[in-house]
């Protein structure tokens, strides 16, 4: 049976939805602005990350009312506690994304950001990352969120690599040194945009698998595979 | 050691608690069976000798004439070497047709061993109709006014402690008011009506009781559910309580029917003629029927039992009529029982 | 990674997608309470209650209670037993005047009359004020004759009328699927829920403005419960309802505004959001918290 209140879920779990969309729209837009360098994608992103937050608020005021209101059990309470978890991750990207644009209007123009660096690689796999979680919870599949994380790995190698040709460059170049160090900033809020979807993944597994994957011995020997060289299965 | 030793919760016929449960239960299996050996007894001695008057060996099985006739003066002579016993009309009958001088020929009489006892049954059904008629109208009004309207008051109160110990005073009290107020202050002499208003005040007590406790049995949502949805307390009460509490209220009174077809004293000042011929319905006017008085076998059976010389042939007559009586009362009760049964598929809840 | 430089970007083909801020609620509307203060009613007071002080004999059961019921609301009455909210239910259609030795102060106003002035006649009150109660109560009679009961009372015999009142009543209480075929089976044959049901469609059936539920589903299973409370759900789009429940949940559930009662003291009475969010006294934290006593 139906009851009446079980529509403000289907109400939660599409601001939830929203929410994420606006995210992967916020960071495609930010990252776009930073490697075509263009000013207008940049002012476009810092107008947006309010409407992000607010979202944030009311879901966590849909979840808490719920909560409270409707006495949730099983699936519907883990959707709203990921809910909550997901609403803030989301959040700090759409803070990480609001960073980045922010930094790409102080970078010098004549940089070729997307030429010496890793960063287009970054950002595709971190995009893909953001949008393959979103698109697990939607379409609820738990497999496909449990194999996210473990492409993490990739971002965090590019951004230490992109950190060391940094670090080379402040030396080299210390009339750019504000560029760089921005650019520095900007690589680790886009590996930081990448934890955060494997945050999101995590929660997602949780709720349709109701299993806490987080800290567990299955990604951690996955992600040491990784390491050593040899590739995931998935 | 420990292997050998009972465990706790081993039942062990020997302790003297079991041995107490089990005298205290043999006890009271005795007393019961005590009891339903001497009822047995009671019942089957009047059966067996009751069987012998009511009932014949030949077709039709009954004893046509004595649950059809009334009582007369019983006839025992011999003629031709037989012995013959006759009752007064058969022996006139038999007078006749041998051309013999009935009142010149010499029997031995016994008065009321002879005919029937069918006034003696019709008076008594009448009796029981009647006086339930009245009891049951008289007592549930005033039982719904006591559960429905009354107030908790100390008035109310007194009244139904008054009911109550009504319901202990002996029935001869009962026949004598009956016989100052109905036969002799209001004049209806030794009557039909004075027998039913009679029987009808001794058993109320009961019926009051008994209704008031099944009115109040009926579960309080049927009346609030009524009342909420705009009833007034009547059409409540009418429609909604009432019907339910009947079968609480007839099955109590099949107590009473019992005890109104029983009993003797009442109407041994009111209603009991101890011989009328003429039946109930041959009364000479519609209110003739009311105030005429009935032969009835409680009545009957004092009579013969008590107020005429003993013999054998008196003695046939006793347990017929003890027999009948008790059929008669068997069946107006499970008449009731039948109808309670009817009222309560009716309303179950 | 050369190579994915060069097929860069790849997935960041899109352009600016118009957003609409307006489409995006703001998280205030959700919290500040007058943003719900109103039912779909409007703010048409229903019944009002004005310093009700209520006695059974000497003792006093309802000490100065103010209280406003909005049409078309479901208002609900939560607090520990002997708190005295049932006996404020009963007053609003006077059901407490059955028993002995009741006395009422104050007032009762319903359609703007005082309830306990002395010309008002409660047979008519209590076609206005409907009651479902705890224990449900059909007549051992059959289904149709128990939704009719009210108006034969009443002297409309019509049978054409009845008919139609009988089915309007049933599908209002969401009963007509289950009972259409058994109209003339007995109202106890059916199960415990909907007997319930049959209750509310029988109290319906005489179309009151009010319906007072004395804690209906108190004796019925969780599926039959939330039958009854969809139900309640539905039937608040017709009549103001009142309902008493020892059921916090249930209380959350279905009504839009929530009065805690302890004492015979009205404590607090507001949204019920508000009350089981953030109430605004102590002992109403207590209760709804279950750290009670």
């Amino acid at each position: 049976m139906k009851r009446f209140f079980h529509s403000e879920l289907e109400q939660f779990r599409s601001n939830l939805l929203l929410m994420g969309e606006r995210c992967i729209e916020i960071v495609r837009l930010s990252t776009r602005a930073l490697l075509e360098g263009n000013v207008d994608f940049a002012k476009a992103v810092l107008t947006k990350d309010d409407a992000i937050d607010e979202l944030e608020v009311m879901i966590d005021a849909e979840a808490i009312r719920y909560i409270s209101m409707r006495a949730p059990v099983a699936k519907d309470l883990r959707l709203l506690t990921v809910g909550m978890k997901a609403a803030h991750d989301l959040e700090r990207v759409g803070d990480e994304a609001t960073s980045i644009a922010r930094r790409t209007l102080k970078l010098d123009a004549a940089l070729p950001v997307k030429d010496f660096l890793g960063i287009p690689a970054m950002t595709q796999i971190t995009l893909e990352m953001l949008r393959d979680s979103i698109d697990s919870f939607i379409e609820g599949e738990a497999d496909k969120a449990l194999a996210i994380p473990l492409r993490d790995k990739e971002v965090d190698r590019l951004n230490k690599q992109n950190y060391e040709t940094l670090a080379r460059l402040i030396t080299q170049d210390t009339a750019r040194i504000n560029s760089y160090l921005d650019l520095m900033f900007i690589s680790k809020s886009i590996e930081r945009v990448a934890d955060h979807a494997s945050n999101i993944s995590e929660e997602v597994v949780y709720l349709y698998k109701a299993e806490d994957i987080r800290h567990s011995s299955l990604v951690k020997e996955a992600k040491a595979q990784l390491r050593e060289g040899e590739e995931p299965e998935e | 050691m420990s292997e050998s030793k009972a465990h706790i919760f081993r039942h062990n016929p020997r302790s003297w608690t079991h041995r107490k449960e089990r005298i205290a239960m043999c006890f009271l299996r005795m007393m019961t069976y005590f009891i339903i050996f001497c009822a047995s007894y009671l019942f089957l001695d009047i059966a067996i000798k009751g069987a012998g008057t009511v009932f014949s060996s030949s077709f039709p099985f009954v004893n046509v004439e004595f649950l059809s006739g009334s009582p007369q003066t019983l006839h025992v002579f011999e003629w031709q070497g037989e012995k013959l016993e006759m009752s007064d009309a058969q022996f006139r009958a038999w007078a006749t047709a041998n051309a013999i001088d009935a009142a010149g020929f010499k029997t031995d009489t016994y008065a009321y061993s002879g005919g029937g006892i069918l006034p003696a049954i019709i008076g008594t059904v009448l009796l029981v109709i009647g006086s339930m008629i009245i009891a049951l109208v008289l007592g549930i009004l005033s039982a719904i006014y006591l559960s429905e309207y009354a107030r908790d008051t100390k008035f109310i109160r007194a009244i139904r402690l008054s009911i109550v110990n009504l319901a202990g005073v002996p029935s001869i009290v009962y026949g004598l008011f009956g016989m100052g107020l109905f036969v002799l202050y209001l004049g209806w002499g030794v009557s039909l009506i004075a027998g039913w208003f009679t029987l009808a005040f001794m058993v109320l007590p009961i019926i009051i009781t008994a209704s008031e406790q099944s009115l109040r049995a009926v579960p309080k949502g049927f009346r609030e559910g009524a009342l909420a949805l705009g009833a007034t307390k009547w059409q409540t009460i009418r429609t909604n309580v009432l019907p339910y509490a009947l079968p609480g209220i007839l099955t109590s009174s099949v107590l009473s029917v019992a005890r109104v077809a029983g009993e003797t004293a009442p109407i041994m000042f009111t209603a009991a003629y101890a011989m009328r011929d003429k039946m109930p319905w041959e009364a000479d006017s519609v209110t003739g029927f009311f105030t005429q008085g009935v032969m009835a076998l409680p009545y009957h059976i004092y009579v013969v039992s008590s107020k005429i010389p003993q013999n054998e042939y008196t003695a046939r007559m006793q347990y017929g009529t003890a027999l009948v009586f008790m059929i008669v009362v068997a069946s107006i009760a499970l008449l009731s029982i039948y109808l309670r049964q009817r009222a309560r598929e009716r309303y179950r809840w | 990674m050369m190579s994915q430089k060069n097929n860069f970007p790849p997935t960041l083909n899109f352009e600016i997608p118009a957003m609409s801020e307006q489409t995006i609620p703001t998280a205030r509307t959700i919290y500040r309470p007058t943003a719900t203060v109103q039912g779909p009613g409007g703010d048409k007071v229903s019944i009002e209650v004005r310093d009700l002080n209520f006695y059974y004999g000497e003792k006093q059961a309802l000490h100065g209670i103010n209280i406003s019921i909005l049409e078309h609301e479901v208002t609900a009455f939560i607090g520990p037993s002997g708190c005295g909210k049932s006996t404020l239910l009963r007053c609003m259609n006077r059901m407490n005047d059955l028993i002995d030795g009741t006395r009422a102060e104050g007032q009762i106003l319903i359609e703007g009359q005082n309830i306990y002035d002395k010309d008002v006649d409660v047979i008519e009150l209590r076609k206005h004020v409907g009651m479902v109660f705890q224990k449900s109560n059909p007549f051992p009679m059959s289904i149709y004759d128990n939704i009719t009961y009210g108006l034969k009372i009443q002297g409309r015999k019509k049978k054409r009328e009845l008919d139609e009142v009988v089915e309007k009543s049933l599908r209002g209480a969401a009963l007509w699927d289950e009972a259409k075929d058994r109209l003339h089976e007995s109202g106890l044959s059916l199960s415990g829920g909907q007997q319930q049901r049959l209750c509310i469609a029988r109290a319906i059936a005489v179309e009151p403005d009010i319906l007072l539920m004395d804690e209906p589903c108190s004796a019925l299973d969780p599926i039959a419960t939330a039958r009854v409370e969809e139900l309640i759900h539905e039937l608040k789009k017709t009549f103001t309802i009142v309902i008493v429940t020892h059921n916090m949940q249930q209380a959350a559930r279905v009504s839009d505004k929530t009065a805690f009662f302890y004492l015979g003291n009205l404590i607090e009475f507001n949204q019920t959001e508000q009350i089981f969010l953030n109430p605004s006294d102590a002992q109403t934290e207590a209760y709804v918290s279950g750290r009670f006593g």
